[in-house]
């Protein structure tokens, strides 16, 4: 019987600490259920934006551990316009999607490319930034086209447009070393890979791999003049919430009109790259 | 000697880029330390449970217990992270990312430390038992003074192990985007395209990892009255 108690007791414990846990939800954490149409959103009186904090020059934190980047940038002032706070919510790529649709965050905004299977996941903004799945190779590899590919090993970040423009060329796909190519979490695993040796090139966002080579020597790689394909980025929604998109197209259009959107991309790329 | 200031030079850079690194690693070891410190609070009562359930003199609380451990054993920590963060909302049960993280480890660990425990109360002699009842004491009485102290002394090496482990666990927390030691220093590996930030976070490892095999030890010793 005593034996029973403690055993009783014990689990009495373990079940107050954890239901004391479940009660300091913070308030970042509201079911999905309240989050439905853009008066609600009002109300609440914030938006979270999901993003990958890996993500230079998009989205990733300055040493002060501070948030900062092109997409970071550009939703602050989108949100500071429509009188929103705006929370970042740091996400793990892969699941960004899972995030978005139980609620945890309201949109996904961190180069997130536009692609016709997404489109059936997640609304989209307009488009507002342009950019190029390019192959990368290192210059004394004599690659110069795709078809020198053939039979080697590409690299590319998992779950991101990139790996999704391989694969969709299945010609290419197949004459690859093992058939697919090696996916990393990140690009620059996907780029030190490609340092020591063991893939022959990698494809990744032009955005993305500029930045890469820019701190590390425009000498030290070749972009071949071959690609996957242009694409653009857009903000992702939840599929539904067309007031909210239709808010953020408005005002990222006067973004571009009035010079607010230039002079974000003059910060991080240098020059105005946004779409006109 | 051009060569020695520059490698000086060098040293000094490189030293100053570490300490740039410093506060973005360390506020990701308080997440890593917070992870760590719940963990083992919550997990060792709830492995003694677990470990009581296994032994009970209940056909169903034992059954009960076993099927736990084969569950939580059975399937990637990650996977259950993943689950209880995105799967249970579905049902309508809503956790913050924080206590997804506690509910998964704890629950994960605890099926550890029960078999731990379990073995460790297997191991006391029955004569024990017969002893302390001569003695006039309760089976709780036998159980807390008796028996507890010493499989608490018997399992400690098994138990350290875990510890150790559970340390370097914590790193799966990113899956829900927290920014633990190891994600930390990936996001200043892909902001300044260089290894040297996980290179830190190892070190920041290994240094944790020491703090707590010492402790562990000194507890040891401290429980190694009869040798």
């Amino acid at each position: 019987m005593k034996k029973m108690m403690i055993l009783g007791l014990v689990a009495l414990m373990t079940m107050g600490v954890f239901a004391g846990c479940a009660a300091e939800k913070p308030v970042t954490e509201a079911p999905a259920a309240e989050l439905t149409g853009y008066e609600a959103l009002v109300e609440r009186g914030y938006v979270i934006v999901g993003l990958d904090d890996t993500f230079a020059p998009l989205g990733f934190r300055t040493t002060d551990g501070e948030l900062v980047g092109f997409d970071v940038d550009l939703a602050k002032e989108v949100f500071a316009r429509l009188e929103l706070e705006v929370q970042f919510q740091p996400i793990d790529w892969s699941m960004k999607e899972t995030e978005l649709n139980s609620g945890n965050i309201d949109m996904i905004w961190n180069g997130y490319t536009i692609t016709p299977e997404r489109e059936e996941k997640v609304a989209f903004s307009k488009p507002y930034l342009k950019n190029r799945q390019v192959i990368v190779v290192l210059p004394e590899s004599g690659i110069a086209t795709k078809a020198d590919l053939t039979g080697k090993n590409v690299a590319c970040q998992s779950e991101s447009s990139a790996y999704a423009a391989i694969v969709a060329d299945e010609a290419f796909t197949a004459a690859l070393d093992g058939g697919a190519p090696i996916a990393f979490d990140t690009n620059n695993e996907a780029f030190m890979d490609l340092e020591a040796g063991r893939v022959n090139a990698l494809v990744a966002d032009e955005i993305m791999a500029m930045y890469y080579i820019g701190e590390k020597g425009v000498e030290n790689y070749i972009v071949l003049d071959e690609d996957f394909g242009k694409e653009e980025y857009g903000v992702g929604f939840r599929q539904g919430d067309s007031e909210l998109v239709q808010k953020v197209n408005e005002t990222l259009d006067a973004m571009k009109e009035d010079g607010a959107a230039a002079k974000v991309s003059t910060v991080y790329f240098g020059k105005d790259i946004v779409n006109k | 000697m051009g060569t020695i200031s520059e490698l000086m030079g060098n040293t000094v850079e490189l030293l100053n880029y570490v300490l740039a690194l410093l506060p973005a690693l360390m506020s990701g070891v308080v997440i890593t330390l917070k992870v760590f410190a719940f963990t083992l609070v919550l997990s060792i009562p709830l492995g003694i449970l677990v470990a009581l359930g296994r032994l009970s003199r209940l056909r169903i609380i034992r059954r009960l217990a076993q099927l736990y451990i084969w569950v939580v054993r059975g399937t990637p920590l990650l996977l259950q992270l993943i689950f209880i963060f995105f799967g249970l909302p579905m049902i309508g049960i809503v956790f913050s990312r924080f206590n997804s993280v506690m509910i998964a480890f704890s629950l994960n660990y605890a099926a550890y430390y029960g078999e731990i425990f379990r073995g460790g109360i297997a191991s006391i002699d029955r004569g024990q038992y017969e002893a302390a009842e001569m003695l006039g004491m309760s089976k709780r009485q036998t159980f807390l003074r008796v028996i507890l102290p010493q499989v608490i002394k018997r399992t400690l090496p098994a138990v350290a192990n875990e510890v150790i482990t559970l340390v370097k666990d914590t790193s799966l927390v990113y899956i829900l985007g927290l920014s633990e030691l190891l994600r930390a220093a990936k996001i200043a590996a892909n902001r300044d395209v260089t290894l040297a930030p996980l290179v830190v976070a190892g070190i920041f490892y290994l240094i944790l990892t020491a703090v707590f095999t010492k402790v562990l030890q000194q507890m040891e010793e401290r429980y190694a009255y009869y040798e």
